[in-house]
């Protein structure tokens, strides 16, 4: 059996958004409470603009689940969790 | 108090800009004359400069109204002009991306037109623009 690789959650933002550092803390939490295997990665736009670009954000903060741009701005725990989820189901 | 003219030569804009900018609701005379001729002040001179260098930045109307909007608020701070400004940042680098796959794309179109005698009907060029029209 091949081990499946961890689902890799990256937040794209900017240093110095308030918005980000306010909602980070529950959608980390609720992150890992759907998924405990997740790989969290904060991603400094400025740092890896090709990469932010190759993804097609736009707007920040936003969130991409392995590769592929989920959320256009910052969801609430709960639909993070939805998304997640439906990742998951996706992937089986 | 100056006349629109004059306020427009300030800002280097024309008169028809500023007019422009005053329909799009991004500034407003300061007052008017008896007559019915806009006057502006030194404030919105400066606020006129403000919008044409934003423009020059690459920053649409939208985007000129937004930081326009967070310049007038007393708790906003730097970030959230720096935001603005990373997200056209964004922007315009994916805008430089796919533009570079417009500009490779038409290499290989040029490339595969060698022979510019070639009678139209037979030109690989239109031939590749019918083929992909008929995939999408």
């Amino acid at each position: 059996m091949t081990a499946v690789a961890p689902t890799r959650l990256e937040l794209f933002r900017a240093a110095g958004c308030a918005a980000c550092d306010a909602a980070r803390g529950a959608l980390k939490a609720a992150a890992l409470e759907e998924d405990a295997d997740l790989v969290w990665r904060d991603v400094d736009v400025l740092d890896e603009l090709d990469h932010a670009v190759e993804l097609g954000v736009l707007t920040l903060p936003a969130i991409a689940i392995d590769g592929q741009l989920v959320f256009t701005s910052l969801p609430t725990p709960a639909e993070l969790r939805a998304a997640l989820a439906r990742y998951r189901t996706a992937r089986r | 108090m100056l006349t629109i003219g004059k306020a427009a030569a300030q800002a280097r804009v024309t008169p028809d800009t500023l007019r422009y900018y005053e329909r799009e609701g991004l500034i407003q005379p300061a007052d008017k004359t008896a007559s019915g001729y806009r006057l502006y002040d030194h404030e919105q001179v400066r606020r006129l400069k403000f919008i044409r260098q934003a423009q020059e930045c690459g920053f649409a109307l939208a985007d000129i109204r937004t930081l326009l909007a967070v310049r007038a608020q007393p708790a906003a701070c730097c970030g959230d002009v720096r935001q603005v400004a990373i997200e056209k940042k964004l922007q315009i680098e994916g805008k430089i991306r796919t533009m570079k796959a417009m500009s490779r794309a038409l290499d290989s179109l040029i490339a595969d037109c060698a022979s510019e005698t070639m009678p139209v009907g037979d030109c690989p060029i239109l031939a590749a623009l019918d083929k992909a029209a008929a995939r999408a």
